[in-house]
């Protein structure tokens, strides 16, 4: 099947290197402490987060620490087959322990020991590329709580097709057997937190897919820092400064 | 949730006996409610419904299946509720399972009707595609985004949005030619419906020569019915606390309530069905009360909720254009 048609179009009629659209949306839950909605074409994903607050499982205290989980989830309707069982299955918790270590990497967790922060990701509506939606929103909502991190952390996805590195997968370029690179970074401190690939790809072509992965995401944290700072206008407006 | 304090409890119990409560409403005023629907493309029908904090989305999807035995004439619906763990902390793993069980029967009691499908707020005689073979299978999920009490009046109110939402087949049985190589299993294609407000695709399907095989079902997107949503009941949830009773109770009020009562009503003014919860009994005549007042405030809630999801159907007609 043709991916990338000969004019350099994919399936959605985006060039190789463009991303899909973004959109996101600051405390879209009330109760939570922080909130976001984040899409990423038609993968929209809705993240809260509770904390800092007090350990439940007091046997998991850590003393010198804040205490970070997580947990992905996706909605009944998220994707085009009903998916039975929303929680608890292994795709599920392996994505849940991914985006937890990605976060914890990147929380200032010594300045609140004693305490449990959560995460809490929910997958509306599944597109491809769910796992690094999960990873912006809960920057995001992170962000929105007032949790201290390092730097922001984006997550974007790479994959090869047809000769041509591709940014931004959705489902059915997913679905295609190509490998599927997903990069987790943190823009300021230039680092990488989370590398995944699946499907076998050239060792030389390698470093250019995951380059292509980091420009994504460079892309995304600007656009989050915008969004942020929007954000904060809105509240210095409502407080009348 | 953080507990309330003894003057706080006081503060709230005092305000609803004087006829006014923590957010300035009175006992049987209801918070702003807004309705979207058709968010969720590839399902059949969605909707999105905000009661103040309270957030839900229901979705519904139609697949092919047999009808069963019993009511060979009659399609199936199933319901079902999930609680997110965004909602609430508590909601994390199998925390939330409980109360989507209780949410999930509640609501199929009050729009299902009975055992025997008597009675039911959505007519599933229309869901029949070939009776005694093929029929559509509805499955509601809806999702608990934010919790802010009053559940069930919500999620009433966004299967009641997403069912108007949708569109029923019209099956043409077309003639019908016979090969016999393809009369094993139903050959169904399925074609995304072109609307964003979807519709349950026509389904054409050839009549079988004999009762035993299954016959051939080509579903396309063209025509549609309109599904009769007039049936289809609300519910009003009236929670007791002190000596009064408050109609959509947020979950500060939920939390020191005596009992409550959820009665759905439909547009005729039926009642389709009631669920208690609380431990404190009530006087017999405090429920007769209760249902009376829930029929008065479920023609209020009707036409509000009507206005909303025409006008978010207009929006979501305005935005294909």
């Amino acid at each position: 099947m043709e991916f990338v048609n000969p004019e350099g179009l994919r399936l959605d009629g985006r060039r190789p290197m463009e991303m899909r659209q973004l959109r996101a949306e600051i405390g879209a839950v009330a109760r939570a402490d922080g909130s976001a909605v984040f899409e990423m074409g038609n993968t929209k994903v809705i993240a809260a987060v509770y904390g800092p607050r007090e350990v439940q499982n007091k046997s998991q205290q850590s003393n010198d620490q804040a205490l970070v989980r997580c947990e992905y989830t996706m909605a009944n309707f998220s994707t085009g087959d009903r998916k039975r069982k929303p929680k608890g299955d292994r795709r599920s918790t392996e994505i849940s322990l991914v985006i937890r270590q990605t976060m914890e990497a990147c929380i200032l967790t010594h300045l609140m020991p004693r305490s449990q922060i959560d995460i809490y990701v929910q997958v509306l509506q599944a597109d491809g590329g769910t796992r690094s939606a999960c990873i912006n929103a809960a920057t995001l909502a992170l962000a929105d709580a007032g949790i201290p991190m390092r730097d922001l952390v984006t997550s974007c996805s790479s994959g090869y097709l047809n000769s041509t590195p591709l940014l931004d997968l959705n489902y059915l370029e997913d679905s295609a057997g190509g490998p599927d690179v997903t990069v987790g970074f943190l823009p300021k401190l230039d680092r990488v937190t989370l590398l995944q690939m699946d499907a076998k790809l050239p060792v030389d072509i390698v470093e250019n897919v995951m380059q292509l992965a980091i420009e994504g995401c460079k892309a995304i944290a600007t656009y989050i820092r915008e969004v942020l700072l929007e954000n904060t206008k809105q509240l210095e407006y409502r407080r009348g400064l | 949730m953080v507990g309330l304090s003894l003057g706080e409890k006081h503060f709230i119990k005092g305000g609803i006996d004087q006829n006014i409560r923590s957010d300035g409403r009175k006992r049987d005023s209801y918070r702003p409610i807004f309705v979207e629907t058709g968010i969720i493309p590839q399902a059949n029908g969605s909707a999105r419904v905000r009661m103040g904090a309270t957030e839900v989305i229901a979705s519904v999807k139609a697949e092919l299946g047999r009808p069963s035995a019993l009511h060979p004439d009659k399609g199936k619906v199933a319901i079902f509720v999930d609680c997110s763990a965004v909602a609430e902390p508590t909601f994390e793993g199998r925390g939330g399972e409980e109360l989507s069980a209780e949410l999930s029967v509640a609501l199929e009691r009050c729009l299902l009707g009975g055992t025997s499908g008597a009675g039911a707020g959505i007519d599933l005689t229309s869901l029949i595609v070939a009776e005694g073979k093929i029929c559509w299978d509805l499955y509601i999920d809806s999702l608990v985004i934010s919790s802010d009490g009053n559940l069930l009046d919500a999620l009433a109110a966004a299967i009641k949005g997403h069912i108007s939402n949708i569109s029923v087949v019209r099956v043409m049985k077309c003639l019908y030619n016979f090969f016999e190589c393809s009369c094993d299993g139903v050959l169904i294609k399925l074609l995304k419906a072109a609307l964003a407000n979807t519709a349950i695709p026509k389904v054409n399907i050839s009549a079988a020569a004999s009762g035993d095989e299954q016959p051939e079902v080509d579903i396309s997107d063209e025509e549609f019915l309109q599904f009769d949503t007039s049936a289809v009941p609300v519910i009003i949830t009236l929670t007791q606390v002190g000596r009064h009773y408050i109609v959509d109770a947020t979950s500060e009020e939920e939390s020191h309530m005596s009992s409550a009562v959820s009665i759905s009503v439909n547009r005729k003014g039926h009642i389709c069905g009631l669920t208690k919860r609380g431990g404190e009994g009530l006087d017999p005549s405090v429920v007769s009360d209760m249902i009376s007042v829930a029929q008065h405030l479920s023609e209020l809630l009707m036409s509000r909720l009507d206005s909303e999801i025409s006008a978010a159907e207009a929006e979501g007609g305005d935005e294909e254009l």
